[in-house]
C-alpha cells in the first residue's frame, strides 16, 4: 500500500475547500483586494519553499500543492470582486469597496442568487429571487 | 532542492483545471443529480492510487480523484448558475439510475 496518493487527495481536497471559502468571505469583509492578495501570495510562496526543502516525499507533495493553491487563490480575489460586479456572488453593503460597487454597477446585488435548490427549469429573475427569499 | 513537491502542485493546478469544464458539461449533459457517481468515481480514484507503487503516479491519481469528489460537491450550484442563464441550460438531461432515491438525499454544497 502506498499512502502518498491518498495524502495528495486529502491535500487537494482541503486546499480547495479552505481557498473557496476564505477567498469568498475575506473578499466580502475586506475593505481591499491588495492586502488579502500579498497575505495569500506571500504565504504561498513560504509553503512552496517549504516543499522544496523537505527531502520527505509526502510532506513535499503536500507544501507543494497547499503552496500553489494558495498562490492561485491569491489571484482569485481580483476574480470573486469581478463576480461581485457582475451579480454572481452577493456584495457586502456595509464594506465601503462593496457600497461603491454597488452603486457603479447595475449588475452587483446583495442576493445569493445560488442560495437555493435547482428547480429544473430556466427561471426569470423576479422568480428565482422570489424562491431565495424562500429558502 | 526537492521539486517533486513544485512539479506535483503545477500539475495538480492543471487537473483541478479539468474539474471545471467537468463539472460545467457533466451539469449540462448529465444534470447535478449524478453527484453521487462522480463522488464515487473520485473515491475509487483515491482508492485505486493505494495500490500503485510509483510515487508521482499514486499521487497524480489521488489528485484527479480528489478532483471528482470536488466536482460532485459543485454540482448543484453549477445547475443553479445554468437554470439563472449564466451558463447554457440543456433541458434533455440524462437521467442517472436511482434518480427517485438520488433525489431524497441532499445534494452536497461546501
Amino acid at each position: 500500500m502506498n499512502f502518498i496518493g491518498v495524502i495528495a487527495a486529502i491535500a487537494t481536497f482541503f486546499s480547495i475547500w479552505f481557498g473557496h471559502v476564505a477567498v469568498r468571505k475575506v473578499e466580502f469583509i475586506s475593505p481591499t483586494i491588495w492586502i488579502p492578495t500579498t497575505i495569500f501570495a506571500a504565504f504561498g510562496l513560504i509553503v512552496e519553499f517549504l516543499s522544496l526543502s523537505t527531502v520527505h516525499h509526502p510532506l513535499s507533495t503536500v507544501f507543494g500543492i497547499l503552496g500553489l493553491i494558495l498562490l492561485i487563490d491569491a489571484f482569485e480575489f481580483t476574480r470573486q470582486q469581478h463576480r461581485i460586479k457582475k451579480g454572481y456572488a452577493p456584495a457586502n453593503p456595509n464594506n465601503p469597496r462593496h457600497a461603491n460597487i454597488l452603486a457603479e454597477h447595475p449588475s452587483a446585488t446583495t442576493l445569493d442568487l445560488l442560495k437555493r435548490n435547482p428547480i429544473g427549469h430556466t427561471g426569470s429573475t423576479k422568480k428565482v429571487t422570489q424562491q431565495i427569499s424562500n429558502f | 532542492m526537492n521539486y517533486f513537491g513544485l512539479l506535483i502542485g503545477i500539475i495538480t493546478l492543471f487537473i483541478i483545471g479539468l474539474g471545471f469544464p467537468l463539472v460545467i458539461y457533466g451539469e449540462r449533459i448529465f444534470g447535478f443529480l449524478w453527484w453521487p457517481y462522480m463522488m464515487s468515481i473520485g473515491i475509487l480514484l483515491i482508492v485505486v492510487s493505494l495500490f500503485i507503487q510509483i510515487d508521482w503516479l499514486s499521487v497524480l491519481i489521488g489528485v484527479l480523484g480528489a478532483t471528482f469528489v470536488w466536482g460532485s460537491t459543485e454540482l448543484k450550484e453549477q445547475a443553479i448558475r445554468a437554470e439563472i442563464g449564466w451558463y447554457p441550460f440543456n433541458l434533455n438531461k440524462i437521467n442517472p439510475p436511482f434518480e427517485n432515491l438520488i433525489k431524497k438525499w441532499k445534494a452536497p454544497h461546501l
